[in-house]
């Protein structure tokens, strides 16, 4: 045995190097070389195996550009010669698109684990596969488009969401029930208080004032039977109408004067004029909220003449 | 007309016949026709054949046909039976005149992409261990090689030649994921 093939084998196991498993891939071993070479790899498993990686490694190496010219060629001409080779090149290609950077050697480790901590978050929500950032796309806009549906079509919600802003910014609200029972009685009196602008409190509704209508005569007996008796509305705002029968149809301006049993005035109306020359009746409003029970009169007096003269009474009670 | 030309269409029937011969367990025979074949090939590439497949299948067709006469007489590791119709094929080609290698090259963008998508894909695939070390093992440029595998060596606490077999063996089991891949 030469030293030819003591070098071509290794040891007595026979066992070939690396650099002739390269050679045998770039058809560069000599005739007695690649006899024995093809014997052991028909024979041995592991000479199988260990050209198999040879053939990825050597993918590798032409695909990151690590092959000098000539081996680029051989590579080309003696090894690019099957589908399954073909294949091994294009996943080296892969490969380096997918890892190889231009860092240099003195690059430190940390830019490179800085690199897999990115990459690890990246794999993390499987961003990595545009099949996962589509699908993730997709969820995040069927997120939004339920939110906006929900907000268009459940009004609870959106003023659920609404009563929560306002009630922050409400002010706060003044103190009012006690007060109301201590004024009950005065008719003048107005609500002070609100609760909250959102929860209005609840008011009687605005009604028109009840007008009683009252016709007084001047002959009309003033004894307490039969004196004529009016029953106030309840009202605050309510008016009695009276309508003061005039003698023998006189006409021309009048003052009326309302007075208690004891000649406390009440109330004056001036410039009142008949209805009509027929009617023979000088009517005037008196708000309901200023008669009281009790007897009252009206004095009736011209105010045309100057003379101020009266004219007629009338009489009547409240109960 | 070359004389693999002339040949007829391997039967089905003489397939099965070369499978049963190589192994009597049909998934043992498959494994060990692939693997003859993968030789077949090699060495043929080597010898400088540029139609290595073609000629591969053309050896496997004759052994095939062969194997009703030889099979109840022959005697020792049948794989070797494959080298010596193999030498005689070569000479045949060798007397073939030279014919010009047609390469296709076509730039197939979408078969790149789809290709890169299963390597993500089998990557994932991978264990964490195995991961880092593919990672760094191919995370180099043209003139750092030895320099970063032998930290890479280091950091894992193996030898230059263990981390080169680990990392070639986890890129055999990419390749065959990556295949698997592209064929589903």
């Amino acid at each position: 045995m030469d030293d030819d093939t003591r070098q071509f084998k290794e040891s007595n196991s026979q066992e070939f190097s690396d650099d002739a498993i390269r050679r045998f891939l770039f058809g560069r071993l000599s005739a007695a070389e690649q006899a024995t070479f093809e014997e052991y790899l028909f024979t041995g498993e592991s000479l199988e195996a260990r050209v198999r990686l040879a053939e990825f490694d050597l993918a590798d190496d032409y695909a990151l550009e690590r092959l000098s010219a000539a081996d680029r060629k051989a590579f080309e001409k003696k090894f690019l010669l099957s589908a399954e080779r073909t294949r091994q090149l294009k996943v080296s290609t892969a490969l380096r698109d997918r890892f190889a950077s231009t860092a240099t050697v003195a690059a430190p480790a940390p830019k490179v684990a800085t690199a897999s901590i990115s990459e690890r978050l990246r794999f993390l929500f499987g961003l990595n596969q545009r099949a996962w950032r589509l699908a993730f796309g997709v969820a995040i806009l069927v997120v939004l488009v339920g939110m906006v549906w929900l907000w268009v079509k459940e009004p609870r919600i959106k003023g659920g969401i609404k009563a929560g802003i306002f009630n922050r910014r409400a002010p706060v609200p003044a103190p009012s029930a006690p007060r109301m029972a201590e004024h009950s009685n005065n008719a003048s009196s107005i609500p002070e208080h609100r609760i909250t602008p959102l929860a209005m409190p609840p008011h009687e509704p605005t009604a028109s004032p009840v007008i009683l209508s009252v016709e007084l005569f001047t002959d009309a007996p003033r004894d307490h039977a039969q004196i004529p008796l009016i029953d106030l509305p309840k009202g605050e705002h309510d008016i009695v109408r009276l309508q003061l029968a005039l003698k023998s149809n006189e006409t021309g301006t009048f003052r009326a004067e309302l007075l208690t049993i004891n000649d406390q005035s009440v109330f004056i109306a001036q410039s009142l004029l008949s209805a009509g020359r027929d009617s023979g009746k000088v009517a005037f409003n008196v708000p309901a909220a200023l008669l009281k029970t009790g007897d009252y009169r009206v004095s009736l007096s011209r105010a045309d003449d100057g003379s101020k003269r009266s004219v007629a009474s009338y009489y009547f009670r409240v109960r | 007309m070359s004389p693999a030309k002339k040949l007829q269409t391997l039967k089905q029937e003489d397939f099965d016949r070369l499978l049963a011969w190589l192994d009597p367990d049909p998934g043992r025979a498959g494994i060990l026709y692939e693997r003859i074949r993968w030789r077949l090939i090699a060495i043929l590439a080597s010898r400088g054949c540029a139609i290595a497949e073609e000629l591969a299948d053309e050896i496997i067709d004759r052994v095939a046909r062969r194997v009703v006469d030889i099979q109840p007489t022959y005697v020792g590791d049948k794989a070797i039976y494959f080298l010596g119709v193999m030498n005689n094929v070569h000479h045949e080609y060798l007397k073939r005149p030279i014919m010009p290698r047609l390469v296709e090259i076509v730039d197939d963008g979408n078969e790149k992409e789809t290709t890169h998508l299963c390597l993500d894909k089998c990557l994932d695939q991978l264990s964490p261990h195995a991961r880092q070390m593919i990672e760094q093992y191919y995370a180099e440029n043209k003139r750092a090689k030895i320099d970063l595998r032998k930290r890479i060596a280091a950091e894992f606490g193996i030898s230059l030649n263990t981390l080169r077999l680990r990392a070639l063996r986890i890129r055999e089991k990419l390749q065959t994921c990556i295949e698997q891949c592209l064929e589903a």
